[in-house]
């Protein structure tokens, strides 16, 4: 079983690297986004900073005070750029949301689709993927309702308990507690879109209940599957953190830029892994059906 | 002779604690207490589970000790004992007048002692309330009569319409009032010795804002006058109810923060009566003199308070009462908490040694170094450089948990804070301890009016916490260390001021600020900035003699902000009206920016002119300074050129603007204000310098940052996609 899992993990590693002109894409707009968003910003930093040798203590070092005073500066105004990169943000998951129906199909057949292809399937499932999207909207509402009483109770456990560390313990159980909920719905909605992609299926409502039943009746294969991926995207967030702290002197603009861009391609990666894994798994317990070869007529009688 | 046993305190090294331990580790005598039960003897052995003589022989002749069967192996060495507990108590006889002198007593005083109390409070550890009897003694030192006393009752302030609450509430609307805030302070008698029982004139009054509803202060109009010169004794039975802890006071679970909690009398100054309601931004006021406080509580408590503990009962109901003695001190404050561990440690200093006492949390134990060593390097410094720590002891306190009573200052006492996780690259334990501290002498000894003059203890303390702390740390990382970003003392100082540069001046009563926030920037971030801009003027080592000189003449006084601009001014021996009057009694915005900078080749004009060579083509440059704001500061200004050469200009910062010009085989690169960084009461940082050549690095490294953060931030709700 194991054995079979991790053949999953690399097979669906394997997919991912072959087809990586998805990563590059997702990531380029991710980035091309990202730019946009920051160019207002770059500005209006260099307006102030370009010409003060106050800039120094941000640049040899990061000075807090003089970050917040640069932040607050009128020419500068950081808060105020918030909902820019907010709105980028937005974008950018519309974006993937319309990407994944082609990306799925894209895993899902054994050849590269050609680009009319994949952007026919994208269309074809935006709308159906907007619909599960209400489905899972509501759901993680609801979650993060109980998660907020949760953390209302455990916010008021802590502090009546003489036990100081309690409360971290009580915050960081209903944490990881609901962090678990949230990925179990969505490995749910992976397994009801990469199920509605491959069943072409148009009824939602339908995909979503039996999605239900194929992940948790799967549940510990799945969960694992998805959980390893995730882990190599957290231990590389940290890795990267690490190695900026410890090894990238303030100056190294370059190499700051590097290591973050790396991170973000890795956690970018690890999703589009996720995805590649899910629909292999399903490739292999649903797999596609061989068309019957109809058989041969026999040849024509010469009149 | 009573009262004077009571205070007698044996510390626990004397030569007969620590041989009355040995033998009771050694030999168990906790199982064989017969010995005790004989003269002086039961005296030593019955305080080896408490390292203080208790002041009595109540607890002799316990039915269950009288009735103890010794064992026959052990009746021998019983025996043995006894002697040695003889000898021991021998010399404890012949060394007592030695040990007397063990509480520290000031002959003569160090202050008036304008006001001595007496206190006998019983704390209700269930109920959360205190009874207690108060006599106060009052020395009119006034020179006329008086007839009228106010008092604080500042536990009243916790009620959903009195001042403090109505102020809170103004100042964060997001305040909710819930009941287990509501303390009360009710005076059940109040008898004037020699006058009779004036219960009935108490009268409640506000004289800050006139709330009908605020009841933390009443007067009583006495019959005849007290004539000056003359003494007056007031007995005041009370009982209080303590709330959920709102301003460093009450109750949290089982820790216990006293403060503010007995009836107060208010201090006669600048000949009227200064008594204060309770606000929200503010601290408090208190006349000098002496504290003899017994308090009683469930036995399991452990106790810290202002002052020295003298004495330490045990009590048959299950509870203790111990006696603490203070003088020169104008305030007393107590906390009690069933967790607190005990860490003893001791500084010397020029005048003598300082025992130090902290009350620690149980998960806070590793952090005892960083409360340790940043007191005593806090002590150390303030010793050399404004004067003697006159106190013997110092009790830091760490809270309890969610108690919201860490940070605050009491004479000999004070509250610190941290929590479990507390990195060391956030250095706040070592910042507040330094700060409160820092009190004991700008407050605690050189006591000023907290009310209407805030700054003089507030800002004078954080101007010598950035000094200490600089000391003690790296100055650029005094604050913060943690993870690539830093943060120092000074610049954090300046930070805090920047939003409310110009909203009030540094004297104003602390209840009048604009709000809140004002009230903390102005009198402690803009205070501490005036005072190192000042220093910047007339260079540290002056002003540090400045402070030494108001340190040692105002000590166990109450001076006012023109004592202590006085005496600056006499030390540095310069007038500095202007600068005072703009820095402390005005509002002005200080903002000095450089307009522009700007090199022109000398031969712009001529058609053919030959490309522009380093060191041989001449330039006009032509530099501008603006005083953008109102304050009227001197500048120095610093420019740079690119043959390596440096102007230093000096401006008088009058006019509103003044143009340096040149010509040079050069071109100006830089032109700063203030490279010394001398000055911290500047509003803006960024346009104190101009540099000709376009500096990307910190715009980039921001905008990378910035770029990481979007695209994080987009991925992370791709991934509800």
């Amino acid at each position: 079983m194991a054995a079979k899992e991790s053949g999953i993990v690399i097979g669906g590693w394997r997919l991912l690297w072959r087809r990586q002109s998805l990563l590059w894409w997702v990531y380029a707009v991710n980035l091309i986004l990202a730019v946009f968003a920051t160019l207002p910003v770059v500005l209006r930093l260099s307006r102030v900073l370009n010409s003060s040798l106050a800039a120094d203590r941000l640049y040899h070092g990061f000075d807090l005070p003089t970050f917040i005073e640069l932040a607050s500066h009128p020419d500068v105004a950081l808060a105020a750029h918030v909902p820019g990169a907010a709105l980028f943000a937005i974008v950018f998951f519309v974006f993937m949301l319309f990407l994944t129906g082609g990306i799925l199909a894209s895993y899902r057949q054994e050849q590269k689709p050609s680009r009319g292809e994949f952007f026919r399937a994208c269309g074809a499932f935006f709308w159906r993927f907007v619909r599960l999207l209400i489905f899972m909207a509501i759901i993680v509402g609801l979650i993060l309702l109980v998660g907020n009483r949760i953390r209302h109770w455990s916010d008021t456990l802590a502090a009546e308990s003489p036990y100081e560390k309690l409360g971290f313990w009580v915050e960081l159980s209903g944490g990881l507690l609901l962090l678990f909920i949230l990925m179990c719905v969505r490995l749910w909605f992976d397994m009801a879109q990469v199920r509605a992609v491959a069943e072409d299926e148009r009824k939602m409502r339908r995909t979503f209940l039996t999605a239900f039943k194929l992940t948790f009746s799967n549940f510990g294969t799945l969960f694992w599957l998805y959980l390893r991926i995730s882990l190599v995207a957290w231990i590389g967030l940290l890795v990267g953190f690490w190695v900026w702290l410890r090894f990238v002197r303030p100056e190294w603009v370059w190499v700051s830029f590097l290591l973050q861009q790396a991170v973000i391609l890795l956690w970018l990666g690890t999703r589009l892994w996720q995805r590649a894994s899910e629909t292999l798994w399903y490739r292999r317990r649903y797999p596609v059906p061989v068309p019957a070869i109809p058989p041969a007529a026999p040849p024509a009688s010469p009149a | 002779m009573e009262a004077k046993k009571e205070k007698l305190r044996v510390p626990s090294i004397w030569p007969p604690t620590l041989l009355a331990a040995f033998i009771r580790e050694s030999y168990c005598l906790e199982e064989c207490p017969a010995v005790c039960s004989r003269g002086f003897g039961e005296l030593i052995f019955r305080n080896l589970r408490n390292p203080t003589i208790h002041s009595s022989v109540a607890t002799r002749g316990k039915g269950s000790i009288l009735n103890y069967t010794i064992p026959r192996e052990k009746k021998q060495m019983c025996g043995i004992l006894r002697w040695l507990v003889y000898l021991a108590a021998l010399w404890l006889v012949v060394t007592l007048p030695t040990q007397l002198d063990a509480v520290q007593r000031f002959d003569p005083p160090l202050s008036q002692r304008v006001v001595a109390y007496e206190i006998a409070a019983r704390l209700d550890a269930q109920k959360r309330t205190i009874d207690a009897t108060e006599i106060l003694t009052y020395r009119n030192l006034t020179g006329r009569p008086l007839d009228t006393f106010p008092f604080h009752l500042y536990l009243n302030a916790f009620q959903p319409k009195s001042t403090f609450i109505q102020e809170t509430r103004a100042y964060s609307p997001g305040f909710r009032w819930k009941e287990e805030y509501r303390g009360s302070i009710q005076v059940k008698s109040f008898e004037v010795v020699g006058i009779g029982d004036l219960t009935d004139q108490i009268e409640f009054i506000s004289p800050d804002d006139g709330n009908p509803d605020d009841r933390t202060v009443f007067q009583v109009r006495l019959p005849k006058p007290v004539p000056p010169g003359s003494s007056v004794q007031f007995k005041i039975a009370f009982h209080a109810q303590l709330p959920l802890t709102l301003a460093r006071t009450g109750y949290r679970r089982n820790f216990f923060m006293l403060a503010q909690w007995f009836p107060k009398v208010g201090v006669w100054w600048r000949g009227a009566w200064n008594c204060h309601q309770f606000h929200r931004s503010s601290e408090f006021f208190a006349n000098f003199g002496t504290y003899d406080v017994r308090l009683t509580v469930p036995q399991h408590f452990v106790l810290g308070a202002s002052g020295e503990e003298v004495a330490s009962v045990n009590n048959p109901d299950g509870t203790k009462t111990v006696t603490y003695h203070a003088e020169d001190v104008h305030d007393f404050a107590w906390t009690a908490d069933l967790n607190y561990r005990v860490i003893e440690d001791s500084w010397t200093g020029s005048a003598g040694e300082v025992k130090i006492r902290l009350l620690m949390q149980p998960g806070h134990l590793d952090q005892v170094p960083r409360y340790r060593d940043t007191l005593k390097g806090t002590l150390e410094y303030f010793d050399r450089w404004y004067g003697p720590y006159p106190y013997n002891r110092i009790t830091v306190v760490d809270p309890a948990h969610g108690a919201r009573a860490g940070g605050m200052e009491y004479p000999t006492l004070i509250t610190a804070g941290t929590t479990w996780w507390m990195p060391r690259g956030l250095l706040m334990p070592e910042l507040v301890t330094e700060h409160e501290f820092g009190h004991q002498y700008w407050y605690g000894i050189v006591a000023n009016n907290e009310f209407e003059d805030a700054w003089l203890d507030e800002g004078i303390n954080s101007y010598a916490e950035v000094k200490a702390m600089d000391a003690l740390f790296d100055p650029e990382r005094s604050v913060i260390n943690l993870w690539g970003l830093t943060a120092g003392e000074r610049w954090s100082q300046r930070f805090g001021f920047r939003g409310y540069a110009d909203t009030d001046p540094l004297v104003r009563n602390s209840y009048e600020f604009i709000n809140g926030g004002a009230y903390g920037a102005v009198s402690y971030n803009k205070a501490a900035c005036v005072l190192l801009t000042l220093e910047g003027l007339i260079g540290e080592e002056t002003l540090r003699q400045a402070l030494h000189t108001y340190f040692m003449r105002y000590r166990f006084t109450h001076p006012t902000e023109e004592d202590f601009l006085r005496t600056v001014e006499e030390v540095a021996g310069q007038d500095l009206r202007w600068y005072f009057n703009q820095a402390v009694y005005g509002t002005q915005r200080f903002d000095y920016a450089i307009y522009s900078v700007r090199s022109d080749r000398l031969d712009w004009f001529q058609k053919d002119r030959p490309a522009a060579k380093k060191g041989e083509t001449a330039y006009r440059s032509v530099v501008i300074v603006q005083r953008k704001g109102d304050f009227i500061f001197p500048c120095e200004i610093e420019i740079k050129f690119d043959n390596g050469e440096v102007v230093r200009e000096h401006w008088d910062g009058r006019d509103r603007w003044v143009k340096f010009a040149y010509e040079k085989k050069a071109k100006v690169i830089s032109a700063e204000i203030d490279p010394a960084h001398k000055v911290f009461l500047d509003v803006s940082l960024f346009n104190d310098s101009y540099t000709t050549e376009r500096h990307r690095g910190a715009t980039g490294k921001l905008a990378t940052l910035w770029l990481f953060l979007t695209q994080f931030l987009a991925q992370l709700l791709a991934w509800l996609a």
